[in-house]
């Protein structure tokens, strides 16, 4: 074994290993993380959010069969941001049942607002050893869409998430991948509150609301 | 000679050898004058925007928790508790890059309040990584099914290099900078088993920067 950078890489690719042995070359990982309410001026708004049944149990599942098949459970966690993100932007959060077949909200038994509906695009991840510098780096493509009281879609745009994290000692790729997720998710937070009003149909519906 | 010399005379090598070797160099540059009162807070914070390092943040800990010990202890905030207060206004692509960028940030009641809270006098960013310049050698590692033996020697080159920038809160100035280097060589010599002789190049760079910060306050 050729010793390549350091012993922190060493002692990763010993881990490596092993781990292949025993789990035949899989990992899982279920990303778990704080995700704090952001300090923003909330909005005097009812909204409900949407999560499809593909969002709120999203998976990635490696396909490429040279790679590590890791299994990377996000859809709970991003759930939690997006819960936390909504009620600290808005006076009101509903969670609303879904769909219909056309793509139109489904009504929450409580008037809304607004509707919110994310939706996971594209989902990418890069371990050290597949790049040329020490960390772990994740991207998540965002679907965001805002439709209003009537079901209407009012705006969509993509967004997208990166988080990453350096190796760091002695810690497993479990541990930073999740590490690299959560920051991803806290991306995707922060575009949120950021970007919301400079969307410019929402901005121009939070002026109509402004002025009745 | 005899055999207590020798083991006297080679103990020193030996034990200097164990830990590796590292120097560490730091500069300072002081704009202006610093007026930390008791009471008065410093937060640490990583620079976290490059697209191709990122400052880790054991280093920001380890500053932080060095500031925070011994009998000019200096009151720091954790860096994760500082962040996560002020979600999302501190994350990697939100942080302010300059004193303008913060002044503008401040103008935001509720960012104000939680400094305020804080009684924050202080904003330290740190930017900067410890790296591998260069590795030598080779270790060969073979497998049976009772035991794994290694034999070979591996030695690499570390290099730690970081720069903080002291922002003042309440007088919106940058007023000075330190950079902390310090430079390194491990050593991994494999007889059945990798024995690692570690420099410590991030925690040198570390302590420097944290001696350097409390003179400089």
């Amino acid at each position: 074994m050729q010793v390549h950078n350091n012993i922190k890489h060493f002692f990763t690719g010993l881990t490596a290993v092993m781990l292949i042995c025993l789990t035949g070359c899989s990992s899982s990982v279920e990303v778990a993380g704080k995700f704090p309410k952001p300090v923003t001026n909330q909005y005097p708004f009812k909204i409900g959010v949407i999560y499809d049944d593909a969002f709120k149990q999203y998976e990635y599942i490696e396909q490429d069969e040279d790679r590590v098949q890791w299994q990377i459970a996000i859809g709970k966690a991003q759930v939690e941001l997006f819960n936390t993100v909504l009620a600290g932007m808005f006076a009101e959060l509903h969670k609303a049942p879904g769909v219909s077949d056309q793509g139109v909200p489904i009504a929450t038994d409580e008037k809304v607002d607004l509707y919110f509906r994310p939706t996971v695009e594209e989902f990418q991840y890069n371990v050290p050893l597949e790049t040329k510098v020490d960390m772990f780096e994740v991207w998540i493509k965002y679907h965001l869409r805002v439709y209003d009281q009537d079901g209407k879609l009012l705006a969509d745009w993509i967004q997208t998430a990166y988080g990453k994290t350096p190796t760091e000692t002695f810690q497993t790729e479990k541990g930073a991948l999740n590490d690299a997720m959560v920051v991803a998710l806290r991306d995707i937070g922060a575009s949120v509150v950021l970007r919301f009003p400079h969307i410019p149909e929402i901005k121009a519906w939070l002026s109509k609301q402004k002025k009745a | 000679m005899n055999i207590k010399s020798i083991f006297y005379c080679l103990m020193p090598l030996f034990i200097n050898c164990l830990s590796g070797c590292s120097t560490v160099t730091i500069d300072q540059v002081k704009f202006s004058n610093s007026d930390l009162q008791e009471g008065d807070s410093v937060v640490v914070l990583g620079r976290r925007s490059s697209g191709d390092y990122e400052t880790e943040p054991e280093l920001i800990s380890c500053v932080g928790k060095s500031l925070g010990s011994g009998s000019d202890a200096i009151n720091v905030i954790p860096e994760q508790e500082f962040v996560d207060r002020l979600y999302p206004w501190f994350e990697s692509r939100t942080a302010p890059k300059s004193i303008r960028d913060l002044q503008r940030l401040l103008n935001y009641d509720k960012v104000h309040q939680i400094f305020d809270d804080y009684n924050i006098h202080y904003i330290v960013w740190i930017d900067g990584i410890t790296e591998t310049t260069k590795s030598h050698g080779s270790i060969s590692c073979g497998m049976s099914a009772t035991v794994v033996s290694c034999f070979g020697f591996g030695s690499w080159d570390e290099r730690a290099k970081y720069e903080a920038s002291i922002w003042d809160y309440r007088t919106n100035k940058n007023i000075g900078k330190i950079s902390s280097q310090a430079d390194g060589t491990s050593y991994v010599p494999a007889i059945v088993i990798p024995v690692p002789l570690l420099a410590a190049v991030q925690s040198n760079a570390c302590s420097a920067m944290a001696d350097q910060l409390k003179t400089f306050f």
